[in-house]
């Protein structure tokens, strides 16, 4: 087993080396250059342009964007080595610690919401498996599938307007992650008023996940129930729960373990939305700020460090297997 | 994972934009009245009879997205400037009312003779916040920093690159020399940045310096924290030599979504909200209960909008072509079903409200029958019977760049391209992202563009509109124009120091202008706000930054917060 994560770890290096080489390739050649952003930013009344030239120039050297492409990859690969990643154009602050402060944020998001989602996708796939056909299944399935189609900065806004506030009704925050003056709660006031803050976005993020991952638990399911191994069970005279919860639902579970690997990501990435319309300072949100800013450096540790997640989840995921399968093991069969 | 977050928002953009079309592309020939009607809301704020100005209680301000720093020399954004403009002094400060410089930092102040030297003299009993005395040597350390090139203040340092001698000469007395006489010089060093020596001269890198989260300045107001990703609180200076503002704690929030800044503001968390969408203000801010609680306020913006035509390619190359082209976009009745009614046409590149802008020229009027005379003249008609205008075996066809996130932008070409298509040109909308946009525009390949120019009290039309800046690519002059009596005009107006004769170059170089129509000039947009009801004495003035913030006050029985806390809760 150690062996093998060891070497999964390992194979993670030519991996990353690739994703981040892509990754730079592309920003640095996308058009747009963030010396002339950031120039433009404001240029009325601004002297001669011979002398904009000058500065963008002066400007592109301060960034080290004067050097050829395939050096300033080089240069950013060392720089990586030591686990820095350069300083954003925008404040001249570490990268590192920017996306530090960040991560924390959207992970409160990413995981509440991975959580609720298996949480509740799990038993209602179970119990629309079990109760194939029945009227409470298809009652389940149209509302999954109408949850499923609709946008979620649609119903982040509608959100926004009928429950925060307003000409409605106002019952939860729609700004940021506390109250003005949370820091002198208690911890279990402090902890309320986080919870009350996350409930819209968190809620936003669940939705379409739950409905996602519950009809894919509900195929799963019915593939196991058709199993003979089932039918021996319920031959043999086990009461019926035993047969869904431990005979059944554990081997269904497989599939939907795969897919928590790929939420993760996708969750981290898809909040750029719900965190931007909840004023929520987080990685999506980061990311995307820095993309328009062509910030190159917070792009590059954004997209290095949500790369490098990916693969963990991945790993986790095919580890988790062992867990749930006792046939599946990793263990060398040389 | 990066590009797929750039699509999504670019659908959602999309999917907005379509939805809202339907009613805009409805269009009605009838024109806005005079004055502004909107319910409820009011010019300027005005204290009842009898209210008293009265110190204490805060004022929560919204800002769109986080600063990068408040280090004013290396900030580049729109916000980190409106906090720095509490916290420090510049030399001068420009009067809103009367758009002329009065005295701050510096008491007084001289030109020489030829126009290339000034003489600031400081106040003698300015401290810093930390109670370190402000002197010369912090306003030529200031100016040193912005012209290092190992310093990221290239934006600023354009202003001053003409400033060949900085001279201190005593403590309290700096004097600059200039290359060359400019009017806008004394301006520019007027706005000079100025931050502590004392602090910043320490040795670490300037670009990093921790002062960029926790400034120190000598103006009305202290920072106090800066909570990342939610808000920047300042407190009343006690200490100011100047007059400080009525409120007692200014913090600013930041919220990035429109709608939730609304909401955010009605649940009594923000007091003043700037920019509120044209629907916004007509749609969810008309009903009885946020009049109870807020007062909508609208006025003036200094900056105009514009489609700009690349006369540097045919059919735009043709001054008739142009005129054509503006005569067949009907911007009255854009500016009803876009806007509402809430801005003005303009003629001219110039602010509606500075003396600068000509009243006497007046927008040419929506004729698609004259536009046609005019196309037939420059031999563009539709010849193969094809529905399209043609010319030399050649389609009218061209393509229109916008930047996406514009909303209005979207809609306008939109309404436009139908009214072109009704006129024979076929003109395809492409929409690219911000800075994609821009390096499209500054090398020239567009063939029409919609930008807006943000404008000054004092203009000076060089930088666009000069033929020296049109061969040079990235310019601002990026639609190519050239006109020699024009550059004429423009050079003799940078090098007058008198206002009155600096207004009538600048009405020559408007009629000329709206003359060759290079733009299509569109609006002069209303910025719509809204403020807490308790809040009084809010006058918008004509120029940026529009508020004078220390007129501000809450009568004291109506005060919501002291000191520290919330007093009613």
């Amino acid at each position: 087993m150690r062996s093998y994560i060891l070497r999964r770890l390992l194979l993670m290096l030519p991996t990353m080396l690739g994703i981040t080489l892509v990754t730079f390739t592309i920003i640095q050649l996308a058009p747009g250059s963030p010396a002339e952003l950031k120039i433009r930013a404001d240029q009325t009344g601004a002297l001669g342009e011979q002398y904009t030239k000058e500065v963008i120039e002066q400007t592109k050297k301060l960034y080290g964007l004067d050097k050829p492409i395939h050096i300033r990859y080089l240069i950013w690969l060392k720089q990586v080595a030591t686990l820095n990643f350069g300083e954003s154009y925008k404040d001249h602050r570490p990268v590192m610690k920017i996306i530090l402060e960040r991560i924390p944020v959207s992970l409160q998001l990413s995981l509440t919401s991975i959580f609720l989602i298996y949480l509740l996708a799990v038993p209602i796939g179970v119990y629309s498996a079990v109760k194939q056909k029945s009227v409470s299944d298809r009652i389940i399935t149209v509302g999954l599938f109408i949850l499923y189609s609709l946008p979620n900065f649609w119903v982040a806004m509608m959100l926004i307007l009928f429950v925060g506030g307003g000409q409605f009704f106002h019952w939860f925050p729609v700004y940021g992650l506390n109250s003005e003056g949370a820091d002198q709660l208690p911890f279990i006031a402090w902890l309320g008023d986080r919870l009350w803050h996350l409930a819209l976005p968190v809620a936003c993020l669940t939705y379409a996940g739950l409905a996602f991952i519950s009809r894919q638990q509900r195929a799963a399911m019915l593939e196991v129930i058709r199993q003979d191994y089932i039918r021996t069970a319920r031959a043999k005279g086990l009461p019926e729960k035993l047969v869904v919860f431990k005979h059944a639902m554990r081997n269904s579970l497989i599939p939907i373990v795969t897919l928590a690997a790929a939420l993760f990501p996708a969750i981290l990435g898809g909040s750029v939305i719900i965190e931007s319309i909840f004023s929520i300072p987080g990685m999506g949100k980061l990311g995307f700020d820095a993309i328009l800013a062509r910030d190159y450096p917070v792009i590059m540790g954004d997209a290095t460090i949500s790369a490098f997640l990916t693969l963990i989840g991945i790993l986790a995921a095919d580890l988790t297997y062992t867990l749930i399968d006792p046939r599946i093991s990793f263990e060398a069969r040389t | 994972m990066s590009t797929r977050k750039v699509a999504t928002i670019a659908l959602c953009v999309l999917a907005l934009g379509a939805c809202k079309l339907k009613t805009a592309g409805e269009q009605e020939s009838s024109s806005c009245p005079a004055k502004v009607e909107s319910p409820g809301a009011v010019e300027q704020i005005l204290p009842p009879p009898g209210s008293k100005p009265a110190a204490g209680d805060w004022l929560i301000r919204r800002l769109n997205a986080e600063p990068g720093t408040l280090n004013p020399i290396t900030a580049t954004d729109n916000y980190s400037q409106m906090i720095d403009a509490m916290i420090m002094d510049t030399l001068l400060d420009m009067d809103l009312a009367t758009q002329e410089l009065i005295p701050l930092l510096a008491e007084k102040w001289e030109v020489s003779e030829d126009k290339l030297t000034f003489t600031f003299h400081l106040h003698k009993n300015v401290k810093w916040h930390d109670g370190k005395p402000f002197t010369a040597d912090d306003v030529i350390y200031s100016l040193q920093r912005i012209m290092d090139p190992k310093v990221d203040a290239a934006p600023l340092r354009i202003y001053y690159i003409d400033c060949v001698e900085t001279k201190k000469v005593d403590a309290y007395t700096v004097r600059f020399t200039w290359r060359q006489p400019y009017f806008k010089a004394l301006e520019a060093l007027a706005a000079l940045p100025i931050v502590p020596k004392h602090i910043m001269d320490d040795g670490t890198d300037f670009n990093k310096h921790p002062y960029g989260r926790n400034p120190i300045g000598t103006g009305p107001y202290r920072f106090v924290t800066w909570e990342t990703g939610k808000r920047i609180e300042l407190v009343r200076n006690k200490d100011y030599f100047g007059k400080p503002g009525y409120f007692e704690r200014i913090i600013f929030k930041f919220i990035t979504d429109n709608n939730g800044a609304l909401q955010v503001f009605n649940q009594g968390e923000v007091d003043f909200l700037e920019r509120l969408s044209q629907t916004q203000w007509i749609k969810q801010t008309n009903y009885p209960e946020f009049f109870k609680r807020a007062n909508k306020i609208y006025y003036d913006y200094p900056q105009y909008s514009y489609i700009g035509w690349n006369m540097r390619r045919p059919p735009f190359d043709d001054q008739r072509v142009r005129t054509a082209m503006t005569m067949l976009l009907n911007r009255e009745a854009i500016l009803k079903n876009i806007y509402y009614c809430l801005g003005k046409v303009v003629s001219g590149p110039y602010y509606v409200n500075t003396p600068y802008y000509d009243q006497s020229i007046k927008p040419l009027p929506y004729d698609p029958d004259k536009a046609k005379a005019l196309l037939a003249q420059a031999g563009w008609a539709d010849h193969n019977q094809d529905g399209i205008l043609d010319k030399d075996g050649k389609d009218f066809k061209f393509e229109f760049l916008i930047s996406s996130g514009s909303e209005t932008a979207e809609k306008i070409a939109t309404i436009y391209k139908e009214d072109l298509q009704s006129a024979g040109i076929h003109m395809e909308i492409r929409k690219l992202e911000w800075a994609v946009f821009l390096q499209n525009v500054q090398e020239w390949s567009f063939d029409a563009c919609t930008l807006a120019w943000a404008l000054d009290a004092n203009p000076d039309e060089y930088q666009i509109w000069h033929s020296s800046m049109a061969d040079v690519k990235g310019s601002s002059n990026h639609v190519g124009y050239k006109n020699p009596e024009v550059d004429r005009l423009i050079e003799e107006a940078r090098q007058e120091f008198d206002k009155q004769k600096r207004i009538e170059l600048n009405h020559r170089i408007h009629r000329l202008i709206a003359d060759d129509q290079p733009y299509t000039f569109l609006f002069c947009p209303k910025e719509l706000a809204a403020v807490d009801k308790r809040i009084t004495n809010v006058v918008p003035y004509a120029i940026r930054p529009i508020f004078k913030f220390a007129e501000w006050y809450v009568p004291k029985d109506l005060q919501k917060y002291s000191g520290d806390r919330l007093q009613r809760p």
